[in-house]
């Protein structure tokens, strides 16, 4: 059995699919922080639930919402199980009354009566479920309350809806849905007066879905005669407005019936709210929250903690190998592959899990706070200003943690050209697969000030964003339209379950990258120093590595790092970025980290350090990332244009700082 | 009209047809419509984004914007 679930955005949709699925699912609290349908059995294995994006209606206007759409009017689906917040059920009911009229089993979770309660909304559940005419199971999603309950009405209750036609929308719309009806008798499985009421609300998917089996000139026609008689009979606005006041007042009837509302108390997220959102106050609060989140991923707690895995893999770990390779009688090759090309190279790459689970944690906790919609907010006006708009930056946050689902949380950005041109610039975002290598360099040359030179990089980042998005919004993507409404969540206070989750989900990509992408990349590019023209074991400098890293090095002198090593390290970063980790681990083979930064002092300066760093910040994607860019624009142009842009962008500044940095006597 | 309006300011929307029609579109998604009782919670500086609050709910939306919503104070 598959069962879709579908509710508005923020109504706990996600948790409540953990909870049901146990599955790990990422939960988010900013609108549409679920980016792809995403499918999870259910725990008593009664079948398939599929979480869908929040949407406020099926006529959508994002490519997000456009998902859910489709997803209606193409793929098949047993049961719809609604999710409705039930401290805000007037603006939920609005999509529930659709997809009752989608005419499918359904049934609904009531989320959040506990938020409700709290506001002095108290709501009959068994009111509720008579006069829509489908089971109605109150819940509280965030801690699994009433779970169990609503998978026994999913596996054991019929589900049919009982009532038919909640709305009844007026002679006139009637009596167009009776002509659609007859129109496309036959033509299609879905149900049509689902589909003639959206088509009337100007739905375009499903304008595209009719004209593919119906002749359009015959479906125009009964829409606009429709219109202008409503238009002159009752002076409204739109067909689309018609139906929504018609909707509106079912809905009313229905809220004055099963729900009790008594005098409020101020919830404490407006509280939060009038100092996290303050006029003056909320840019700071941000910078100083940043702050705080890059000293302890660096400083604080996560430097310690990887010198401690450090040191265990550098000690027991080699030291069990070696005796463990002793004992067997390896040769001499197989020794080497697994002491200098995988123990260097994917041990390398490892060292960073504590840091970057403590970045990974922090971004979940400040999505799952409801922080997210307020740094949009925030930051507006300053997005605005360089042609995009705030919802920009929270794909921009996540691209801290991964370019990739950052792209893809840019879906939720309704007009094409502002989400274009976030595509494009996120990937200048520095993701935490570059971490390492900043990790690495600030190790060896800026000691006394790690934090504070890795933040410069991620700031340097972000001024280089709003940079093109400035030049790019002027030139190459010039348009007027702009949209900005954002949703403001209360403020939840996350729970540690659903936080590891999280960030046990965005992590445990880096940790599984590290054991099959890293480690295939380890032995190949172990294999390329080991080999040479001459043969095997050759001299380092000999090998074809050397050879590949020699014949583009030169391009690398005038930003500081023209060595084979550095550009070696750079190709297999296109890989994916924290390959440039485990290629230098394995070119430069010491047996630990400490002995690595004393022997990068031989080849880097300070200032050609922090030039190569700026380099690896924005030069061209990693391989995920562009594959990602390419799905989400369709475009090859844009594709290899956020590959050349970004190419070039990192050279240019790379010479600056470099050059400039010589010229004011630098090293 | 509603430029008027500061920080704690409340108001009945009782014309929304000046705003794009993008945005109209996203506010009645979000229930907030003619009719609608709103109040201000607070203004961004340097001419940043309103955000306002309606049945509970909070929504953000740009000053240009908001200024072109009418509505009578309460």
């Amino acid at each position: 059995m598959e069962i879709a679930l579908i509710g508005n955005p923020n109504t706990g949709k996600t948790s409540l699919f953990n909870n049901l699925t146990g599955s790990y699912e990422y939960v988010g609290n900013w609108s549409g922080v679920t980016v792809e349908k995403k499918v999870g059995i259910f725990k008593n294995n009664i079948g398939q639930l599929i979480d869908l994006p929040g949407v406020y209606t099926l006529n959508p206007l994002s490519k997000d919402e456009g998902v859910v759409t489709s997803f209606f009017l193409n793929e098949s689906v047993d049961r719809l199980l609604n999710i409705l917040d039930a401290s805000q059920l007037e603006r939920n009911l609005h999509l529930t009354l659709q997809l009752l009229e989608f005419e499918k089993p359904a049934l609904i979770g009531l989320n959040m009566i506990d938020v409700a309660n709290k506001r002095g909304i108290q709501i009959d559940a068994g009111k509720l479920s008579e006069v829509l005419g489908v089971p109605v199971v109150p819940v509280v999603a965030r801690s699994g309350k009433g779970c169990d309950k609503l998978v026994d009405a999913i596996s054991t209750k019929s589900t049919q809806p009982v009532k038919k036609n909640l709305v009844y929308y007026g002679k006139e719309v009637e009596e167009a849905i009776v002509t659609l009806t007859g129109m496309l008798h036959g033509k299609t499985d879905l149900s049509v007066r689902f589909l003639a009421i959206q088509y009337f609300e100007g739905n375009e998917y499903v304008r595209d879905y009719l004209h593919s089996i119906d002749d359009q000139q015959k479906l125009n026609p009964v829409k606009a005669k429709l219109e202008s008689k409503l238009q002159k009979q009752y002076e409204v606005k739109s067909l689309a407005n018609y139906i929504y006041q018609k909707r509106k007042e079912v809905i009313e009837g229905i809220v004055a019936e099963v729900a009790r509302k008594s005098n409020s108390v101020i919830p404490l997220s407006e509280k939060i709210d009038s100092i996290v959102t303050n006029r003056f106050l909320g840019m700071p609060i941000f910078l100083l929250l940043m702050y705080f989140m890059f000293m302890l991923t660096f400083d604080w707690l996560g430097t310690p903690l990887s010198d401690l895995l450090d040191g265990f893999l550098t000690g027991p770990i080699t030291v069990g190998f070696e005796k463990v390779l002793t004992a067997i009688h390896a040769s001499d090759f197989i020794h080497a592959l697994i002491i200098e090309g995988l123990v260097a190279g994917v041990g390398g790459v490892l060292v960073f899990v504590p840091q970057i689970f403590i970045l990974f944690f922090f971004i979940s906790l400040l999505e799952d706070s409801g922080y997210m919609a307020r740094v949009a907010l925030v930051m507006d006006r300053i997005m605005e200003s360089v042609g995009l708009n705030g919802k920009a930056f929270i794909p921009m946050m996540i691209g801290f943690g991964c370019n990739v689902p950052g792209i893809m949380a840019a879906r939720t950005i309704e007009t094409p050209r502002e989400r274009l041109l976030t595509i494009l610039l996120t990937p200048l975002m520095s993701c935490s697969a570059r971490l390492p290598v900043y990790a690495l360099f600030v190790g060896a040359f800026f000691a006394g000030n790690k934090a504070l030179v890795v933040l410069s990089l991620y700031v340097l980042g972000i001024i280089v964003a709003l940079t093109l998005a400035k030049i790019f919004s002027t030139t190459i993507l010039k348009s007027e339209t702009s949209l900005f409404v954002i949703e403001l969540p209360p403020y939840r206070l996350p729970q540690f379950q659903s936080l590891w989750r999280s960030t046990w989900d965005k992590g445990k990509g880096f940790v599984r990258k590290a054991g099959t992408f890293i480690f295939a990349g380890s032995v190949f590019i172990w294999l390329l120093s080991y080999a040479g023209p001459s043969g095997l074991k050759v001299d380092m400098d000999h090998s074809y590595l050397a050879a590949i890293g020699n014949a583009i090095a030169p391009i690398f002198d005038p930003i500081g790092f023209g060595t084979w090593q550095a550009s070696a390290s750079l190709i297999t970063g296109f890989l994916a970025k924290e390959a440039i980790i485990s290629t230098m681990n394995i070119i430069y083979f010491v047996p630990n980290d400490a002995s690595l930064q004393g022997l990068m002092a031989d080849y880097y300066t300070p200032l050609a350090a922090y030039s190569f760093m700026v380099f690896i910040l924005l030069y061209i994607p990693c391989l995920a990332t562009v594959a990602t860019i390419y799905k989400e624009t369709n475009s090859k142009k844009w594709t290899a244009f956020s590959m050349i842009y970004a190419f070039a962008i990192a050279y240019v500044l790379s010479l600056i700082i470099y050059q400039g940095g010589k010229l004011f006597g630098l090293v | 009209m509603f430029g008027l309006l500061k920080a704690g300011g409340k108001g009945k929307i009782i014309n929304l047809s000046q705003v794009g029609h993008l945005v109209q579109r996203r506010l009645l998604d979000l229930g907030i419509t003619e009719g609608s009782e709103i109040c201000v919670k607070c203004v961004m500086p340097f001419g940043g984004p309103v955000m306002i609050e309606s049945c509970g709910q909070c929504v953000g939306i740009r000053r240009r914007e908001a200024v072109q919503i009418e509505v009578v104070k309460l």
